[in-house]
């Protein structure tokens, strides 16, 4: 277990010390970031795709269902659509289902030069927080809408995105703050 | 574990920044900021106020129709006129806050100069992406009425669009505010050393509470 932890904390140590030491990994990061997030637009934008990302929709639509009646309330569901029985509906629509941010964040960990592990379990574990707090986003949207549809109209196009933009960022920083702390260890012990 | 005390400050900072400062804007600012977006783009392009609130863009467009079954002579098109709702065009001053809650959040004692920059910056990119949006919809009204347009053609459509509306006025504050404000910029990435970010706490500092608490004990 030590040994193989050791190993792992020596592969994690090149690319950080690099990163440290080289003078153009600034610009090499902001170029494989701009990359990946158009690419990931880009995949994101096409039909084949987009077909995708609107069953990921319903299927957020179900949890957050399932997450309604779990706590006593009451909806009813309709593909990607969430029913309130006093008539408010709101629907998951293309860019409310945090994959645009899930996209950022992923540009983000894989322009960081770190080993593909580390990379698969921010990827990962980032883009399980992200989605989690956006089923806490359109649950709170759907409340929200039977209350005051202009709060609604402000939390929706505006308040939350913003959060979870920010959210997104703090998952980066938690991310790159573990690999710091680990080469580290793993420098000053060789 | 001071680095996620850092961490948790900033997002409790940054979180309550953005609902202050989005209220702000919404109910405040956004009816000014939209009056001088609009001042800032009619340099380019003719804009009048409809009675919905909305925006009546005309923006200039050469363009040729080729002839259909409702259409039996070429057409040539010099602009195209389109409506855009209030909502939508509000969308394009928001940044503008989300940039400011993101520099507050940081703190530090240089923040007033990234601070002044980034609005600079954050206004000529609201403008600049207001003229995009309205340079998109346009090419994408004439391929409608055009009829037929191939898939790349309406691929990168979607995909200006989509970062237009959808991506770019989230992402580009957050970028502005790692470029300019350095104390931010060398917490989240590591290059060496650099001035420690000083967040502000919302909350009293419980390690100097306890410590205080602790003191006459251990006397």
């Amino acid at each position: 277990m030590g040994e193989q932890s050791h190993r792992q904390l020596d592969n994690l140590s090149d690319p950080l010390i690099s990163w440290l030491l080289t003078g153009n990994r600034p610009v090499r990061f902001v170029a494989t970031f701009g990359i990946c997030l158009l690419f990931g637009f880009g995949l994101l934008v096409t039909p084949r795709v987009q077909s995708a990302d609107r069953e990921f929709s319903r299927a957020l639509v179900a949890v957050s269902h399932g997450l309604v009646l779990a706590c006593g309330g009451h909806a009813i569901r309709d593909r990607a659509i969430l029913r309130a029985p006093g008539g408010f509906a709101i629907e998951m629509q293309d860019g409310c289902n945090a994959v645009n941010v899930t996209i950022l964040l992923w540009a983000a960990i894989l322009a960081f030069p770190a080993p593909w592990a580390t990379r698969t379990l921010g990827l990962l574990a980032g883009s399980l927080i992200l989605q989690l707090l956006n089923i806490l986003r359109f649950v709170s949207l759907f409340y929200l809408g039977q209350y005051n549809m202009a709060w609604f109209d402000f939390a929706h196009g505006y308040l939350w995105e913003s959060l979870l933009v920010l959210d997104t960022m703090v998952v980066f920083w938690l991310w790159v703050n573990r690999i710091v702390r680990l080469g580290a260890v793993t420098h000053a012990g060789a | 574990m001071p680095a996620l005390e850092t961490h948790a400050r900033f997002l409790l900072r940054g979180s309550a920044l953005l609902v202050g400062l989005l209220v702000l804007w919404w109910f405040v600012l956004s009816g000014p900021m939209l009056y001088l977006l609009k001042e800032a783009a009619e340099s380019f392009v003719d804009i009048q106020e409809n009675a919905a609130g909305g925006w009546t863009v005309s923006v200039p467009l050469e363009a040729s129709l080729p002839a259909a079954p409702g259409r039996p002579a070429p057409q040539n098109i010099h602009s195209v006129d389109f409506d855009i709702p209030r909502t939508d065009v509000n969308g394009f001053t928001f940044s503008i806050p989300v940039f400011w809650a993101i520099v507050l959040a940081a703190g530090g004692r240089r923040s007033l100069r990234p601070l002044m920059l980034g609005t600079a910056l954050m206004c000529a990119y609201e403008l600049g992406s207001l003229l995009v949006f309205f340079r998109i919809t346009a090419r994408s009204a004439v391929a409608q009425i055009a009829g037929g347009q191939d898939a790349s053609g309406k691929w990168i459509g979607a995909l200006g669009h989509y970062l237009v509306v959808n991506a770019l006025p989230f992402i580009v504050p957050l970028v502005v505010a790692l470029s300019l404000h350095r104390e931010l910029r060398a917490a989240i990435f590591p290059l060496g050393k650099a001035p420690e970010l000083a967040i502000p706490s919302l909350l009293p500092d419980k390690r100097k509470v306890r410590r205080r608490t602790a003191l006459p004990r251990s006397l």
